[in-house]
């Protein structure tokens, strides 16, 4: 266990220093000077030199990256002060310390992620698992065929059909906002529930399918029928043996999944007008705000390589003949 | 023969003292093409600390059989009629809790492959203590000891370490073992093996078996052994069921059977089984063509198609009509018992050497 | 000022344009109407009259109360993105400068009647400034009892710190009119002298603060409206004592009637009373209500909807830069008691189509462009009817001089181009299938409106080639002198309602070079003696019809551009807020007024 961990912590450390180099020169390969866009009805030649000087831009490349790592480990200092480490830097735009701002914005993100993916869980391994359960009927009739038509459904549609019906037209609930849940528990859960809730649909049918295809496919192994003529009643057979064997596949999607919405709850936060890590990125690369881009880069990637990890630990978990090394 | 166009056979002997007793059992299969009769009135009985061995290729039925003694069919899909009794209970009409309350208990299966019968993600304590705490209601303690027990008693050497490993930690004869010992530990009265040892090695397959016929004088269990391997039969089998076509075409004691087959499949059967004692160019000879369809069986003895004595017999009835299998020893074969010896002893006898 | 000159301006004009492309269906007007839907050109006159000089009366406090109005609540304000700046030094554009409205306080502003006629007043000065020596030196007198939310005492230290910091190289977004007028032209200034971080202050020769309550400025040459140019919100004092350079930006000190209770960049931003503000001093500002909580991230569809739903917290709900979304144009304006939610006016901004003057040479190929612009279709493609109206010359109806009926391009019979009268024109200099190239801004908006305007410069016989510029270099690559385009649309606003913000920038031939904004390349010697000498007149009014007449000779003598529209504004807001008006100065709901009636 020791080992895996060891391996695969360097392993993601070496793959996000790659991708921070890589974001890092892609970006000054775009022809376009940073600076004019903070140069504006006065944009001389000197005016851009003053700011290309401020943003710190005058220095080589590679010495500009290097500074960013060192900073990373050891901190920086800006013009609006020191920049402890893990130092990002400092934004172009509005001069705030990179990491705080990250830091500031993941919270929305961990409790859109976290709290959807209750929903979507239970609700769709639910459903999914009493399609299979009792296939054929109009129970599972239902389940799939309207887990088919909702998972075709987008944020960015049902989003807004939502948000018409129960906020803007019938007013039941509010506007969906962020408020933390150290602050208040039951206006956290009450602002997000409408994204919670969309989020939750389309990713609800996603998993109503999976895990019924998945336990269905189980249903058909041998050591499940086996354990049945062992005597175990169905219901143990099917929570036991089958599903037991069900969550793998389900494992990998929502290791994906978790790292992308954590990386990248984009289209959800842009719906519902709430600022997160996903909103972050996005005006980052609108606005070219290289040191945000960049710790939006490297957290994204964090995240995506953590459950990566947590991924494949957890199969070693769910499966014993998988081992760790 | 005054019912020319039954197509059922005639009840098996009815002896009042058989353990299991199977009657004129129908299972069916219904799927997008039509119904597939897996099993078509099958009939036997199987009397305590006996074994049956029931033979036949892929999809004659066998499994499909020992898979409804034990009710394991899915009643949405498939249609069972007829009647099946052990000890005295009709099972096809059991409740599922009934059912539950005999399986892994009165009566036991062992699959064919252990590696895809037992869960990878339990020990194989675990496995083996989970029916004998739900049979016998045994604490966790007492089913972990019995399970160390049985492992020890089919022959795992250091059983109390070998308990919480999983299955795939076990070679795969100790896997077997490991699965006679989960089918074992609540020692059942029928034991229904399928394959028990397709999938190992001769010499593996050999000690399998010896294990099975030591448990079974121990508990006193009756076996029905499926298999396709004759060898198989003939060292453990009492009775020997032939089965084509979801139907029994022939029945006898195992030495009946292997010394004076009657029916041209088990002929068949036996001409294509290599020998140790046969010359090395002597040709294995298969049974020409293929097995039926079950969805669209073939007219009369469904044998007909691939039999070469169909010429033997007169008027068509091979295709027309049904034949049936004769109450006790017998083959459900329109030659007549003349022409059956005669064509064994002449044809089938020099090739079995 | 020009549009989309800031970065985060970039973005959500973007981000924008997303939902305006979709509307443009569904604006109402049929396709040769050219009634203006909305607020007519005739009351839009109001907007053009020259800001009048205030007296020290006029700058004495406190502001004359809005009838009916009364204090208490929080204001609600949904926006779309994050203010780019708050540190007054930086801010020049619309967002921020409404906000500057209400947290900071500068030597002078504007206060603006029932009829929107603008005054400049002194502010933190007793009067609007004093100007001797022919217009270069300009002086004024602090007002007693003027404190920031420390509690401090503004002093003229104060004001010259507020000046000097401008200087500094970290602020870079803000105007430079005073700099430049005190220390020299281009980036001069910064050269003469560099921020009073380091202990040095200007030259007593330049910036004299000879006690603790006058401040005097030497400008090189005479300037007759420094006290407008020093209302922008730029020029707002930041105490000396609590400047904290690059941190201000985050934190900064209020001399308003409200101060930051916490900004969360790019999330929200909340406004409490600053209670060291004396309604006393102030000429302008009403405090009616507690307290603003300003939340991002919400696009204009988002804002529309919420607050036409008028529910919970969008009652008490204004918008600050949004403006109401054409997808619900039809639901508003057909709705009566909606409407008396809604205000409308102008915006400052005029939308050209520039020639770039070093390469369509030839007067008639430009006047027969001018002549073919579908102006009106152009407009609805940004906003819908509500979003602007054709342009018929290159003042916009809040400068003053504008006049309504000077129609060159004769936009009021032909509003979507005189195709014919263009296509003679093509003839007549034989430039048929001449090849001209037209850039535009990947946007949208941008990309819909080029396709009318090639669709039309296709009738009259031009061949045009297509040329697509990401928006967010757009201005910077027009900017270029060496662009390598004929057409290109660009929009312009003034900094304040005169034409000396609005002409001198456009078509000084002096101001041709890489990142100015002659976008046409206009070098007339006759315009550019003008722009000199209007510049210099004292008297408004007069100044006013100079610009006019210039505005005239532009188009007829010269054509440079063709006037396509004016931008407008229509916003709406809560149904509990009292005291809704358009603002003249800020071009918005002026935020000066606002109360809430419950």
């Amino acid at each position: 266990m020791l080992r895996f961990l060891i391996r695969r912590v360097s392993g993601a450390a070496l793959i996000l220093l790659l991708i921070s180099a890589f974001t890092f020169f892609m970006y000054f390969a775009i022809p376009q000077d940073p600076a004019t866009l903070a140069c504006g009805k006065n944009c001389t030649p000197d005016a851009l030199a003053i700011i290309h000087k401020n943003l710190g831009l005058d220095d080589p490349v590679p010495l500009q990256y290097w500074h960013y790592l060192s900073g990373i480990f050891a901190g920086r200092d800006f013009g609006v002060g020191h920049c402890d480490a893990p130092c990002f830097g400092v934004s172009f735009r509005n001069n705030q310390m990179v990491w705080d701002t990250i830091m500031d914005r993941l919270p929305l993100t961990l409790s859109l992620t976290f709290g959807g993916l209750v929903v979507f869980l239970f609700v769709g391994l639910g459903a999914g698992l009493m399609a299979a359960r009792y296939r054929g009927t109009w129970l599972d009739k239902i389940f799939s065929g309207g887990s088919l038509v909702l998972s075709s459904f987008q944020i960015y549609f049902l989003g807004p059909i939502v948000l018409g019906i129960f906020v803007y037209s019938t007013g039941w609930l509010d506007k969906p906002k962020y408020v933390p849940i150290t602050q208040d528990p039951g206006g956290w859960f009450m602002g997000l529930l409408i994204p919670w809730i969309v989020m939750a649909t389309i990713f609800t049918a996603n998993y109503t399918r999976m895990s019924r295809s998945s336990m269905i496919e189980q249903l058909q192994e041998e050591h499940v029928r086996a354990a049945k003529a062992k005597g175990m009643s169905s219901r143990y057979v099917f929570y036991r043996y089958a599903w037991r064997g069900s969550v793998i596949p389900i494992i990998t999607i929502l290791g994906m999944d978790i790292g992308a919405l954590l990386s990248g709850g984009m289209v959800t936060e842009l719906t519902f007008g709430l600022a997160g890590f996903g909103r972050l990125a996005r005006d980052s690369v609108i606005l070219k705000d290289l040191p945000v881009l960049m710790g939006v880069m490297i957290i994204s990637a964090a995240f995506i390589i953590i459950c990566n990890i947590v991924v494949d630990a957890m199969y070693a978990v769910v499966d014993p003949r998988v081992r760790l090394s | 023969m005054t019912t020319l166009t039954k197509t059922e056979d005639a009840p098996a002997p009815t002896g009042s003292d058989a353990f299991l007793s199977v009657r004129d059992l129908r299972v069916q299969f219904s799927t997008e093409d039509g119904a597939v009769k897996a099993v078509d009135g099958l009939s036997f009985d199987l009397e305590r600390g006996k074994t049956l061995g029931i033979v036949g290729e892929s999809g004659s039925g066998k499994s499909v059989t020992n898979l409804t003694v034990l009710g394991l069919h899915n009643p949405t899909t498939a249609t069972i009629d007829g009647e099946i009794v052990l000890d005295g209970q009709e099972l096809l009409t059991a409740s599922e809790s009934e059912m539950e309350k005999l399986r892994g208990n009165k009566m036991a299966m062992i699959f064919q492959d252990s590696l895809t019968a037992l869960s990878p993600y339990y020990t194989v304590g675990r496995q083996i203590s989970e029916p004998f705490r739900k049979h016998t209601g045994a604490s966790k303690k007492e089913a972990r000891d019995r399970a160390i027990e049985m492992l020890g008693k089919v022959g795992i050497p250091h059983p109390k370490q070998r308990v919480d490993d999983y299955p795939h930690q076990f070679s795969g004869g100790m896997r077997q073992r490991a699965m006679i010992a989960m089918s074992l530990v609540c020692n059942p009265e029928l034991l229904i093996a399928d394959e028990p040892t397709t999938a190992l090695d001769v010499t593996v397959q050999a000690q399998i078996l010896d294990l099975l016929k030591d448990l079974q004088q121990e508990f006193g269990s009756a076996i029905i052994m499926i298999t396709h391997d004759l060898g198989v039969v003939a060292n453990m089998a009492d009775d020997i069921l032939v089965m084509y076509a979801g139907r029994a075409v022939e029945r006898g004691s195992t030495r009946q059977v292997l010394k004076t087959p009657e029916h041209p499949y088990t002929w068949g059967l036996l001409s294509s089984m290599p020998r140790l004692n046969s010359d090395v160019d002597e040709p294995l000879l298969p049974i020409p063509g293929s097995p039926p369809s079950l969805l669209n069986p073939p007219s009369g003895c469904p044998f007909h198609p691939r039999c070469a004595f169909t010429d033997k017999v007169t008027d068509g009835r091979c295709s027309g009509e049904r034949p049936v299998l004769p109450v006790g020893r017998g083959a459900a074969c329109h030659l007549t018992a003349d022409q059956k010896q005669q064509v064994f002893i002449e044809t089938i006898q020099p090739r079995l050497g | 000022m020009s549009i989309l000159r800031s970065r985060t301006a970039q973005a959500t004009v973007a981000a924008a344009a997303v939902g305006a492309l979709a509307l443009t269906g569904c604006s109402s007007g049929s396709k040769d109407s050219n009634k203006p839907a909305g607020k007519s050109q005739e009351e839009a006159k109001a907007q053009a009259k020259p800001v009048a000089m205030g007296t020290a009366q006029d700058s004495v406090g406190p502001a004359k109360p809005v009838a009916g109005a009364k204090k208490g609540g929080t204001v609600q304000v949904y926006q779309e993105a994050d203010f780019s700046h708050l540190d007054p030094g930086q801010i020049y554009v619309s967002d921020a400068g409404m906000l500057s409205k209400l947290l900071y306080r500068g030597l002078t502003t504007y206060t603006e009647n029932e009829k929107g006629d603008q005054t400049v007043v002194g502010d933190l000065a007793t009067d609007p400034g004093k100007s001797s020596d022919g217009g270069k030196t300009w002086t004024f007198t602090l007002k007693d009892g003027i404190k920031d939310q420390n509690g401090h005492v503004i002093t003229s230290a104060d004001i010259r710190h507020s000046i000097e910091r401008l200087y500094d190289p970290f602020l870079t977004d803000g105007p430079t009119y005073i700099q430049q007028w005190l220390s020299g032209a281009g980036t001069k200034y910064r050269e003469a002298y560099k921020g009073p971080y380091k202990g040095k202050h200007l030259p007593k020769t330049v910036l004299d603060t000879p006690d603790d309550k006058t401040i005097t400025f030497h400008f090189l040459e005479a300037h007759t409206d420094v006290p407008q140019a020093l209302a922008m919100a730029a020029y707002s004092v930041v105490p000396e004592k609590t400047d904290t350079k690059q941190k201000y930006d985050q934190s900064p000190v209020a001399t308003g009637p409200y101060k930051v209770a916490s900004y969360k960049s790019g999330k929200s931003l909340s406004l409490v009373r600053n209670d060291n503000w004396d309604e006393k001093t102030d000429p302008l500002r009403h405090a009616y209500v507690d307290g603003w909580n300003i939340e991002f991230n919400h696009d204009k569809a988002d804002q529309t909807k919420t607050i036409l739903a008028d529910r919970g917290d969008a009652k008490n709900a204004i918008m600050f830069t949004g403006q109401v979304d054409a997808t619900q144009l039809q639901k508003i304006t057909s709705d009566k008691a909606v409407m008396k939610r809604t205000i409308q006016g102008y915006a400052p901004y005029v939308w050209q189509l520039n020639f770039n003057m070093d390469r369509v040479k030839d007067k008639k190929i430009r006047d027969a462009i001018s002549l073919a612009m579908p102006a009106t279709s152009v407009a609805r493609a940004d906003g819908g009817a509500y979003g602007g109206d054709a342009a018929t010359s290159l003042m916009s109806p809040t400068t003053p001089g504008y006049d309504a009926k000077y129609d060159p391009f004769n936009r009021a019979k032909k509003p979507n181009g005189d195709i014919e009268a263009a296509k003679k024109l093509i003839k007549e200099a034989g430039a048929e299938g001449k090849k001209l190239v037209y850039a535009y801004a990947n946007t949208p908006v941008r990309t819909t409106q080029a396709n009318l305007i090639i669709n039309n410069l296709e009738k009259i016989g031009l061949d045009i080639q297509k040329k697509e510029v990401d928006q967010a270099t757009w201005y910077e690559q027009m900017g270029k002198v060496k662009n390598g385009f004929d057409l290109y649309m660009t929009g312009w606003g003034q900094d304040w309602a005169d034409g000396n913000t609005v002409f001198p920038p456009s078509f000084d031939g002096a101001q041709i070079q890489d990142g100015a904004s002659n976008y046409s390349h206009t070098n007339d010697e006759h315009v550019n003696s003008e722009l000199g000498r209007i510049q210099k007149i004292a008297d408004a009014d007069q100044r006013a019809s100079e610009y006019a007449k210039l505005s005239k000779y532009i188009s007829e003598k010269i054509n440079p551009a063709a006037p396509i529209y004016y931008t407008k504004v229509f916003q709406i807001a809560g149904s509990n807020v009292g005291g809704l008006r358009y603002g003249q100065v800020v071009s918005y709901t002026d935020p000066t007024t606002i109360y809430l009636k419950k």
